[in-house]
């Protein structure tokens, strides 16, 4: 009989003496379907939140920012706001303009709902054709706002996280008060936006620069020409970005932060459910040192005995990642939650399953290195002579 | 006491399994620690917060200066102890990433009471006599090397009259902070001094340091300060440090769900684990309970021998788990001033491990409780 038949044997008997040992198993099944699912659900938060950030970002759409500062933490001139517009390979909207929105960022605050805490919202002073450059903008109620007025639209998720947001209501900024006169939403993305007419808003605050421009392509392989004829002009000290870095370079932090939580804590519990099954496994090999030392005794060969342990221990795994990952999805597919200040569903994606599969997998084979060795070193002379 | 030898050689009966035992419950209770330490431990950070200091800023962001000119009307508000302008401007030491905060103030007569500053009287007073006077932090004087006497230039965003944005300081003392959100890279200038050199922005602040009498009064007080600026150009917002801290704060008790269905997790798998592994240790150890029952030990001993011997296990663990645990305080309190591992975690954590430790041991000392030595010896 070669190995690979001794080893298959050895499979089918361990496996089907499963059921005569539910302590063992369950604690393999248990061990690992906690650390996976606790592994999930943390990552599922990462990919939620990537998801969301992502959500709106597109490749024709480009940041002008000023060098050397954060996008919308600028301040540009408007003879420079007006010399990016005629630039080339910028799209233009139906009446024949060139796609620049400009927008002055201002803070603001808002008061969460439930908690009453006060979150910081950036209120966005910005040019109309916003709607041209964000066409996933839809007006749910009332419209957009008329330049020149001290009038406010906000998306949904505004109304929803934070109290006087809806149309209607009044807010008093800098001591005169400005309406709401719509509520947008703007596909998946759950954060609170604030826009109103820069204009309005910058002689509000009596500024005179923008603090950022955003600017559609007409297709986003223009991007290189269009950053080159930014970065050409001497008389303007801008430099353009695609949306989509700027929007991951913005989201950094939280990302790697919340991926450091979710390996930290899976890491820690990995190693939990690794030792229950190490002890587990020595408990089953210990139960059957008779068995295993007249297997030797017949002819099976030690490495078809280390083997058929190690499958026996990564077959448990399999099933306990899959109830893991199960919970999690159950538990927290769609879960909205807000950490730091963020808000963003989580989101149980098959990548993060596959993810959960392959540590349970290395579970399996760590916690079955040390048992499946002390089941083939069973010394055959003694195990049979004892009992 | 003479149970104990007995109980020693139980746990150490079968070392491999023992210590696979302590070292899953110690990772538990590692986990345990550091998710409900964390949060308890921000928690209390935010209620011990003072409440009495609040922050008068612009209503629409920390950013929004405000004219100076509101100093007396917020003075002249009933239960006001002391206002002080506070001026704030980003700088860098040296190369641009070493960042220093300057906290422009002015050190009018009980001005340390409006803030959570701690400085020795010798250096407030320097302070006050020299208009060119910095206060370090203490952290930052070690990281940099600065001692008193030292002349250091500052680069900062704000140009002074001649249009030169570096600004030289004489170092005249050191402080500390006791703020959980307080800057570590902080440093105190005169607010006059700072006022009167810089080209532009002359006459405003950055926000107003109160001190009020009464903190159960802090929101009433806030608004009572808010009122008279309502409908101004210069609208203001008033919080109290305890609020801010509560604030800035908040995403963790966001997380709170998350954090209990993983401490529920660790628990329910550290369970099945411990009880598991007792069952099986008495199921082998079913002939030598029966020679101790033979020999004259009652069942009730017997049941609270097996009890004995995983409480031991597990509270010990659990433990060392919590002392590894509060290893990373230390390291957090980087980022929330003055965390530390709180004693209401590592009671409740070696209460939890005595818990695990009684459920996972109640079936198997039952059945070793009920053993008939007759047909136990029998089986040999």
């Amino acid at each position: 009989m070669n190995s690979f038949r001794q080893f298959l044997a050895l499979l089918a008997v361990s496996l089907s003496g499963l059921a005569r040992r539910p302590g063992p198993v369950l604690t393999i099944v248990v061990g690992v379907a906690c650390a996976v699912g606790v592994l999930v659900s943390m990552l599922a938060m990462g990919s939620g939140a990537r998801q969301e950030e992502m959500s709106n970002a597109r490749d024709d759409r480009v940041v002008v920012a000023e060098l050397g500062q954060r996008p919308l933490f600028g301040s540009i001139s408007r003879q420079d706001a007006a010399a990016v517009q005629d630039l080339p390979d910028i799209r233009r909207d139906k009446d024949g303009r060139p796609i620049v929105v400009m927008e002055a960022m201002i803070p603001m605050s808002g008061v969460r709902r439930g908690t009453a805490a006060r979150i910081f919202i950036p209120l966005i002073g910005v040019t109309t054709n916003v709607t041209a450059y964000r066409p996933e903008m839809r007006f749910t109620a009332g419209r957009m706002f008329r330049p020149g007025l001290h009038e406010l639209v906000v998306s949904n998720m505004c109304a929803r996280v934070f109290s006087g947001f809806e149309v209607g209501d009044r807010r008093s900024i800098r001591g005169a008060p400005w309406t709401i006169v719509g509520r947008f939403d703007e596909g998946h993305s759950g954060q609170c936006t604030v826009y109103a007419d820069v204009n309005a808003i910058m002689s509000a605050f009596s500024r005179d620069t923008y603090s950022g421009l955003e600017v559609m392509l007409r297709s986003p392989a223009d991007f290189h020409a269009f950053q080159a004829a930014v970065t050409a002009d001497p008389a303007v000290h801008l430099f353009a970005q695609r949306q989509r870095k700027v929007v991951a370079d913005n989201f950094k932090g939280l990302n790697s932060l919340l991926d450091f939580a979710s390996y930290f804590v899976g890491t820690i519990m990995a190693i939990g459910g690794t030792l229950g099954a190490i002890n587990s496994l020595y408990a089953v090999v210990d139960s059957r040192r008779r068995e295993l030392a007249t297997l030797r005794a017949i002819g099976f060969r030690p490495g078809a005995i280390v083997a058929a342990t190690l499958c026996e221990s990564i077959l448990l795994a399999v099933p306990g990642a899959l109830i893991g990952a199960a919970i999690a999805w159950l538990l927290f597919n769609g879960f909205s939650t807000s950490p730091f200040g963020y808000t963003f569903e989580l989101d149980v994606t098959p990548a993060l399953v596959l993810t959960g599969v392959i540590w349970a997998l290395v579970m399996g084979f760590i916690g079955g290195i040390l048992p499946a060795v002390r089941a083939a070193r069973v010394p055959v002379t003694t195990a049979l002579r004892a009992a | 006491m003479k149970y104990l030898p007995l109980l020693w050689a139980g746990i150490w009966r079968k070392p491999g399994r023992s210590i696979l035992i302590f070292l899953q419950v110690a990772v538990a209770f590692t986990l345990f620690g550091v998710l409900q330490g964390l949060k308890t431990g921000v928690e209390h950070a935010i209620a011990a917060a003072r409440a009495d200091l609040l922050i008068v800023h612009s209503r629409l962001s920390f950013g929004v200066p405000l004219p100076i000119g509101q100093l007396e009307q917020i003075r002249s508000v009933p239960g006001v102890e002391e206002a002080i302008p506070v001026g704030l401007a980003p700088a860098t030491y040296q190369n641009p990433d070493q960042h220093v905060g300057l906290v422009a103030l002015r050190p009018d007569k009980g001005w340390l009471s409006a803030f959570t500053y701690t400085i020795a009287p010798a250096y407030v007073k320097a302070f006050r006599a020299t208009r060119t006077g910095i206060l370090v932090r203490a952290e930052l004087a070690k990281k940099y090397g600065w001692k008193i006497g030292d002349r250091i230039p500052l680069m900062t965003m704000v140009p002074q009259r001649d249009g030169s944005t570096v600004w030289t300081f004489d170092v005249v003392g050191t402080f500390t902070d006791s703020d959980i959100g307080g800057g570590d890279s902080n440093v105190l200038i005169n607010y006059d001094y700072w006022n009167e050199a810089r080209a532009s922005g002359k006459d405003t602040v950055n926000h107003f340091s109160v001190k009020i009498a009464d903190p159960k009064a802090a929101a009433a007080m806030a608004d009572a300060i808010d009122a008279r600026f309502a409908n101004s150009p210069n609208e203001t917002r008033s919080e109290s440090i305890r609020e801010m801290a509560q604030e800035s704060l908040q995403s963790i008790g966001d997380l709170e769900f998350l954090i209990r269905a993983v401490v529920a997790a660790v628990l329910a798998a550290l369970l099945f684990a411990t009880a598991t592994m007792l069952t099986q240790s008495v199921r082998e150890r079913t002939p030598e309970i029966a020679v101790l029952k033979t020999v004259g030990f009652t069942d009730r001993v017997v049941f609270a021998l097996t009890l004995a011997e995983s409480s031991v296990l597990c509270v010990t663990a659990g433990g060392v788990g919590l002392a590894i645990a509060s290893l990373a305080f230390p390291y957090a309190s980087k980022f929330v001033h003055g965390l530390s591992m709180p004693l209401i975690i590592v009671m409740a954590g070696l209460v939890s491990a005595l818990i695990v430790a009684l459920i996972s041991a109640a079936v198997p000392a039952i059945l070793a409780a009920r053993l008939e030595v007759a047909t136990a010896l029998a089986e040999r």
